[in-house]
C-alpha cells in the first residue's frame, strides 16, 4: 500500500468534470485506489458518484490511497493528474 | 394570465404543443431469474449509452459545446461502477425488476445530492432523476418525445425540458417554450437562452391550465403567459414582439462600432464581472475591456484561503481571454457580513461602515493582501491588468497599499519574474471622504472608478435594502451628483483616467450627465453594452453641457429624474 498527499487546486473542487477526469485515469490501474479528505471521509477514486459525494473543495487536502499490483504507477499517476488540474 | 420565473427574453407567439412525458408505473414486480433481470439491465445500459453519445452530438452541433457538456456529465454516471452495481445488487437482492431497482437506487443518489448546499451537486440531483427516467424508458421500450418534428409557431408546453427533449428542438419550429419545473440556471432554462427561444419557467401547475393547440403569448423577459388572448392582447403582444425582434437587429450593428460621441469624445464602454466565466459574454456584446473584475468569488464558498496559485490562474485567464484589452481587477472586497469561516473574521455590528475591503487587506497582508497582490502582479505580464483598490477613505491607505506593491515588485524583479512594470494602480471611489478628497487623490493614482452604489448609500446614510427608506437612494440626489460631478471633475484635471462600474453607468437617464461632466469610461453588465454604445454615439457631448446645467440646478431628485425623463424621451 502506498499513500500520498496533494491539494486540490480547481476553482470548483472536485465537480462532475474535474471528478470524471480524475475517475477515467483511475480506472486505467488495477489497483484498489482511495483518497481520504480532511474531515475523514473515504472515497473510491473510480467511482464518479463517490468522488462527489466527498464533497471537496478547493484548496482542501486529499490523500490518495492506493493498494494493488500497479499501486506506485496508481498513485503517481493520481498526483500527476491533479496537479496538472484536472481539465482547468 | 400566469406568472413563472424569466428564464429566457422575448416574446413568443403560437400554438401550444403539449409534450406529456408516457407515465411510467414503476412497481416492485418479482422475476423469475435474477440472472436473466441482469442481463436485461445490462442491455438497457448500454442502449441508454449510445442514445446519450448520439444527443451529446446532436446538442454539440444544434445547441453548442457547453450544452452539450451536460450529456457528457450523464455518460460519465451511466459508466460509475457504483450506480450500475447497486442497482444489479438491488436486482438480485430483492429479486426485483431493473425497473424498480433503478428507482430506488437513483432515486436515493439524487436526494443526497439535492439535499446539499451546494449549487451545482443539486444540479447532479436533476441528472440523477433523467437517467433515472431515460432507463427506464429505454426498459419500457418507450420512445422519448419526438420534438423535431412539431409545426411551425409551436410552444412547448412540459413538465420540464430535460436534455432529451432539447436536443430536437428546431428553433425555425419553436416559438416559445414554457415549463411547470426549472428556475433561471436550470437545464431548460440555460438551453432555452442558448438557443435564444423565449421561455418562461416554473409557472405552478401550467399542464392543468393549458390545452393541446390553445393560442399562448408568452414574456420571457417579464416572466408572464397568457392563455387564448383576446383580439387586443394579440395585438398588443404582436407589436411588443416586432419591437423586441427590431431592437435586437438594430442593436447588432453596433457590434464594432467605435464608441465616440457625435462630437468626437472616445469613451471607454467596457463590462463588469464577478468570475471568469463572465468573458463569454463580454466578447460576444462587443465589449471594450473589463472596467471591474470583482475577485470576491476565489475567496468565497472554500474551506481554505486561495493560494497565489489559485489567483494567478484565474486572473490570466481573464487577461489572456481579453487579448490585451484592459481588464480592471479589484482587490478583495469583502468584510465580516459573508460566510468566510477561515478568514476568522469577528461579525461586524455595521458591516457596511465595518471591517472590510482596504482596511481587512492591509492589516492582514501576509496572509491575504500580498497574495492578492502578487499573483495580479505575475498575470499583468499576460495582458491588460489594472489593480484597482476599493473602499479608499484616507491617503495613507493609497500610500500603504502602493508601497506593498513596490515591494512586491522589486522581490519579482530580484526573482527574475515578469510582469507589467508599467501596471496602472487606481481606487474606487465610493465614499464620501474618498469624493470629498478626490483632487488630492488623483494626484497619486492612475485612474479611478466611480462606484455610485455604495456611493449613493454613503452620501445619503442610507441602506437599500430597507424598505423604510429606500426612497431615499438615488443616484438623481442633487448631493450624488454633484458628488460625481466633483469626482469627475478632479480626476479630468489631474490628467487621469475616470471610470464608473456602477449602475448609473448603464441608465439612459443618467448617461447624458455622465458624458456632459466628462466620464471617460462605462463600465455594466455585458448585456447593456450595445444599448449604451448605442446612446453614446447620438450624442455631442458639447450640446449635453446645457442639459446637464440644467439638471444640477434643481433641488431635489424628483425634478432631477422627471427632467432627464422628458429630455431622454423627447
Amino acid at each position: 500500500m502506498v499513500t500520498a498527499k496533494v491539494v486540490i487546486r480547481n476553482l470548483t473542487g472536485l465537480h462532475l468534470r474535474p471528478a470524471g477526469i480524475l475517475c477515467n485515469k483511475a480506472i486505467l490501474y488495477k489497483s484498489r485506489i482511495q483518497f481520504r479528505t480532511d474531515d475523514d471521509a473515504t472515497a473510491n477514486a473510480k467511482s464518479v458518484l463517490s468522488v462527489l459525494g466527498a464533497c471537496v473543495k478547493s484548496g482542501d487536502e486529499i490523500e490518495f490511497i492506493c493498494e494493488g499490483e500497479d499501486e506506485q504507477e496508481a498513485l503517481d499517476s493520481m498526483i500527476r493528474v491533479v496537479e496538472e488540474g484536472l481539465g482547468e | 394570465m400566469f406568472k413563472g420565473t424569466n428564464a429566457s427574453a422575448g416574446i413568443g407567439i403560437g400554438k401550444a404543443a403539449i409534450i406529456k412525458e408516457v407515465e411510467m408505473v414503476i412497481r416492485p414486480d418479482k422475476v423469475a431469474s435474477v440472472e436473466t433481470e441482469v442481463t436485461r439491465f445490462r442491455g438497457a445500459l448500454a442502449d441508454t449509452v449510445a442514445q446519450t453519445k448520439a444527443l451529446e452530438e446532436t446538442l454539440a452541433t444544434r445547441v453548442g459545446e457547453k450544452e452539450a457538456e451536460i450529456m457528457q456529465g450523464h455518460l460519465m454516471l451511466l459508466a460509475d461502477p457504483m450506480l450500475t452495481g447497486e442497482i444489479e445488487e438491488a436486482i438480485k437482492r430483492d429479486s426485483v425488476c431493473s425497473e424498480y431497482a433503478i428507482e430506488t437506487t437513483c432515486t436515493t443518489y439524487a436526494d443526497v445530492f439535492a439535499a446539499m448546499d451546494d449549487e451545482l451537486m443539486q444540479q447532479r440531483a436533476t441528472d440523477m432523476r433523467d437517467i433515472k427516467t431515460r432507463l427506464q424508458q429505454t426498459l419500457q421500450g418507450i420512445k422519448p418525445v419526438d420534438i423535431a418534428s412539431l409545426p411551425e409557431g409551436s410552444i412547448i408546453v412540459a413538465k420540464d425540458l430535460t436534455p432529451s427533449m432539447t436536443a430536437g428542438i428546431n428553433p425555425a419550429n419553436v416559438t416559445g417554450i414554457v415549463t411547470e419545473l426549472g428556475g433561471k440556471t436550470s437545464h431548460s432554462a440555460i438551453l432555452a437562452r442558448a438557443l435564444e427561444i423565449p421561455a418562461v419557467v416554473a409557472v405552478s401547475n401550467v399542464m392543468d391550465k393549458i390545452e393541446e393547440d390553445d393560442t399562448v403569448i408568452l414574456d420571457g423577459g417579464e416572466g408572464i403567459v397568457i392563455v387564448n388572448p383576446t383580439d387586443e392582447g394579440m395585438k398588443e403582444y404582436t407589436a411588443k414582439r416586432e419591437s423586441f425582434l427590431q431592437e435586437k437587429k438594430d442593436l447588432e450593428r453596433f457590434k464594432g462600432v467605435p464608441t465616440v460621441t457625435k462630437d468626437g469624445v472616445h469613451i471607454e464602454l467596457v463590462a463588469n464581472i464577478g468570475n471568469p466565466d463572465d468573458l463569454a459574454k463580454v466578447l460576444e456584446y462587443d465589449g471594450e475591456g473589463v472596467g471591474l473584475f470583482r475577485t470576491e468569488f476565489l475567496f468565497m464558498d472554500r474551506t481554505s484561503m486561495p493560494t497565489e496559485e489559485e489567483q494567478f490562474e484565474a486572473y490570466k485567464k481573464v487577461a489572456e481571454g481579453l487579448s490585451g484589452k484592459p481588464v480592471i481587477i479589484r482587490t478583495l472586497d469583502i468584510g465580516g457580513d459573508k460566510e468566510i469561516p477561515y478568514m476568522g473574521l469577528a461579525k461586524d455590528e455595521n458591516p457596511f461602515l465595518g471591517y472590510r475591503a482596504i482596511r481587512l487587506c492591509l492589516d492582514r497582508k501576509e496572509d491575504i493582501y500580498r497574495p492578492q497582490l502578487r499573483a495580479l502582479l505575475r498575470a499583468s505580464a499576460f495582458g491588460g491588468i489594472k489593480i484597482m483598490i476599493p473602499m479608499i477613505t484616507c491617503i495613507d491607505e493609497i500610500r500603504e497599499a502602493k508601497a506593498l506593491i513596490e515591494d512586491i515588485k522589486n522581490e519579482l524583479d530580484r526573482k527574475d519574474i515578469p510582469y507589467n512594470k508599467n501596471i496602472q494602480i487606481g481606487i474606487m471611489v465610493e465614499t464620501a471622504a474618498a469624493s470629498l478628497m478626490a483632487d488630492v487623490f488623483a494626484k497619486e493614482v492612475d485612474f479611478f472608478s466611480i462606484g455610485t452604489n455604495d456611493l449613493t448609500q454613503y452620501t445619503m446614510s442610507v441602506d437599500r435594502g430597507n424598505e423604510k427608506i429606500s426612497y431615499l437612494y438615488s443616484t438623481f440626489n442633487p448631493a450624488v451628483l454633484r458628488s460625481i460631478r466633483n469626482i469627475i471633475k478632479c480626476g479630468r484635471e489631474a490628467g487621469i483616467m475616470v471610470g464608473m462600474c456602477g449602475e448609473a453607468a448603464s441608465d439612459p437617464l443618467m448617461i447624458p450627465l455622465l458624458l456632459a461632466f466628462g466620464l471617460n469610461e462605462f463600465s455594466m453588465s455585458a448585456s447593456a453594452i450595445l444599448k449604451s454604445r448605442k446612446m453614446i454615439t447620438g450624442y455631442s457631448s458639447e450640446e449635453l453641457q446645457a442639459v446637464a446645467d440644467k439638471a444640477m440646478s434643481f433641488v431635489t431628485a424628483k425634478e432631477v429624474e422627471a427632467y432627464m425623463k422628458e429630455f431622454v424621451n423627447q
